[in-house]
């Protein structure tokens, strides 16, 4: 995940940083006995790619299970080299003395199926027809995100962690493992989400997957031989047009008001040489030079999100983008409940929900019904909407006081 | 001389459950929950406030005690605790009524408006009285609800609750016995009451 803010990370050989990481893989649902999906269709063999950091205690009761966002994967901390430019996507929470603190805590992170980060997903190689999955994937829920991940942790060995902690799709994960294993975990860091999924979140999602298979190079879904094109200006849209919902109005404008790009570097220099070639030919820009009106001045923040944009298509794949989308939009945890409360009417874990100012695409309206359904259940609840201004991705940021908030919650957990 | 945690604590029997009202950063709330083991949450509306309780590890929701009362489950805590809040309310009566539903006991605590220093006061001075404990101007103070001890009495008859303990404080926040005839001297009143049958 790429912030607006520049944050300062802690180097592979900081005292601060779990330093170098290898993601592992575990396989299981061999047929005969693959899983069975929500939608009832099966899948297996299924990869999951996990890392993990700092030790299991012998009574295994320090496990932290964090849950990805979006864009996100297995690799949450440290390096996994040593030429990495940036850490894992939660290194600012994950390390020693950091809230998420090694030194004490056994925390694993896990890439969902569906993904495109080492769990099996469409891009992955089906072994029945030795091609990728594509479009044949079966689809996917929040739940059959989950249920590969509780394999893991039976894998691992670990009976009850103490938190589970999660935010933005990650929160859904939270609240759908809350439901589904709800003696499974001691505490629950429910943040930046919602229970339902709200019709403007849906509209933004339901963009981006348009603007993936509008794009001719799409092939519904079949663009995996590696003398193929991808749909790579489908999904760098679907990334730009995310990406402002990740923000906040306030964000921006103290990022890059009404900048022009005159004689400043671009974001997209930054790029690595191969893409950057490949960036400058890209129909996006065609409008820029017509010969006949001048399009050719371009906003600071216009050049940010195509910058975005180019990065993400390096490291993301188109339909792993509609399935996980689609299975955000999906999630309704009231489903086959009379409405929320009852469907968080098992849940033990003491839980800690945040909402940010600025996040108004999980308004903290959403957050607030969570809390409320906890409440009447009787449920341990902290609930704090923080004041901060970098929009839903808040959590993703360097924030002193997230961290402390953490801090605490969980040593109340160890008590 | 005992603090007010101390006053408030003297009531609350070991590991029971409780709801602080306006808990602030919780110092209430983590003193109970240190020296009585107290299973407790907390309300409150100011964000920095509750940073500071929630980093401490305390359970505390964020938001407005008169939205925030409706959800839980009736006679879910052992004890609501309103110290010193009640007069910040806009609806006092409603609070009470809501909070002697949600807790078996309640502890209401609040500044006594009929303290002798208040009457001599605005009996001489002619103006909105200003003390230790409620040193507002008339046009910013938080305190639009204040009342007496009689008031309160006259309250909990009307509505049929029963006062089961007071405690009162005076001057330099020495206790004032019962019969002393509190609504005169003193600076702040403490009921443990319980919702009538």
């Amino acid at each position: 995940m790429e912030l607006i803010k520049d944050d300062k990370f802690d180097s592979y050989n900081s005292p601060n940083s779990v330093g170098i990481v290898k993601t592992r893989y575990h396989t299981f649902a061999f047929p005969p006995d693959e899983l069975a999906l929500s939608s009832g269709k099966k899948l297996g063999p299924i990869t999951i790619a996990y890392e993990t950091y700092g030790v299991l205690n012998k009574n295994k009761s320090n496990a932290i299970l964090v849950f990805h966002a979006l864009s996100g994967d297995a690799h949450a901390a440290g390096y996994n080299t040593r030429n990495d430019k940036k850490p894992g996507w939660w290194d600012i929470m994950i390390g020693p003395q950091k809230p998420f603190n090694t030194e004490k805590y056994f925390v694993i992170c896990a890439n969902v199926i569906g993904g495109c980060k080492g769990s099996t997903g469409p891009s992955s190689i089906n072994p029945l027809t030795g091609k990728s999955y594509g479009l044949s994937f079966p689809a996917l829920s929040i739940k059959d995100m989950i249920v590969p991940q509780k394999i893991l942790l039976d894998h691992l060995g670990i009976e009850k962690l103490l938190c589970i902690a999660g935010g933005s799709m990650g929160g859904m994960q939270v609240l759908q493992w809350l439901v589904t294993y709800p003696e499974a975990s001691k505490g629950a860091m429910i943040i930046a989400t919602a229970a339902v999924h709200s019709a403007q979140e849906i509209a933004f999602n339901s963009i981006g997957r348009y603007a993936i298979v509008s794009d001719p190079n799409w092939q519904n879904g079949n663009y995996y031989k590696e003398s193929v094109k991808k749909p790579d200006i489908g999904l760098s849209i679907a990334r730009m047009i995310g990406h402002i919902t990740y923000l906040s109005e306030e964000a921006m404008h103290q990022k890059f008001g009404r900048n022009i790009i005159n004689n400043k570097q671009r974001f997209t220099d930054a790029l690595p040489d191969e893409l950057k070639k490949t960036s400058e030919k890209k129909d996006l820009n065609r409008y820029k030079n017509n010969g006949t009106t001048d399009f050719t001045k371009e906003f600071e923040v216009e050049s940010y999100l195509q910058y975005q944009g180019e990065i993400f298509i390096k490291r993301f794949d188109a339909n792993s983008y509609l399935y996980i989308t689609k299975a955000i939009d999906d999630f309704d945890i009231t489903k086959g409940y009379e409405n929320l409360a009852d469907a968080l009417k098992n849940v033990r874990a003491k839980c800690l929900v945040m909402s940010f100012t600025s996040d108004w695409l999980y308004p903290k309206e959403q957050s607030l019904k969570i809390v409320k359904a906890l409440k009447i259940n009787g449920i341990d609840t902290t609930y704090t909407n923080l004041e901060a201004s970098y929009g839903h991705d808040s959590f993703l940021i360097n924030d002193g006081r997230i961290k402390r908030i953490f801090t605490g919650f969980l040593k109340a957990l160890e008590e | 001389m005992l603090k007010s945690f101390e006053i408030i604590g003297n009531w609350v029997e070991e590991e029971s459950k409780i709801l602080v009202l306006g808990c602030g950063n919780g110092e209430l709330l983590k003193e109970l929950q240190i020296r009585k083991k107290a299973k407790g949450s907390g309300i409150d509306i100011d964000e920095k406030k509750v940073f500071e309780a929630i980093s401490n590890g305390l359970s505390v929701i964020q938001g407005d005690i008169n939205d925030e009362l409706s959800d839980y489950p009736k006679k879910f805590f052992n004890y609501v605790i309103a110290h010193d809040v009640i007069q910040i309310m806009n609806k006092p009566d409603l609070i009470i009524k809501q909070i002697v539903e949600l807790g078996d006991k309640v502890i209401i605590s609040f500044p006594n408006f009929a303290y002798f220093m208040i009457r001599f006061s605005i009996l001489f001075s002619g103006r909105m009285p200003k003390t230790e404990i409620i040193p507002y101007e008339w046009y910013d103070t938080p305190n639009i609800h204040l009342f007496t001890i009689k008031d309160f009495r006259e309250f909990c008859r009307k509505e049929h609750l029963n006062i089961l303990d007071e405690y009162y404080t005076g001057f330099s926040k020495r206790a004032i016995p019962k019969l002393l005839r509190p609504n005169f001297l003193a600076e702040f009143a403490y009921f443990l009451i319980s919702g009538g049958m």
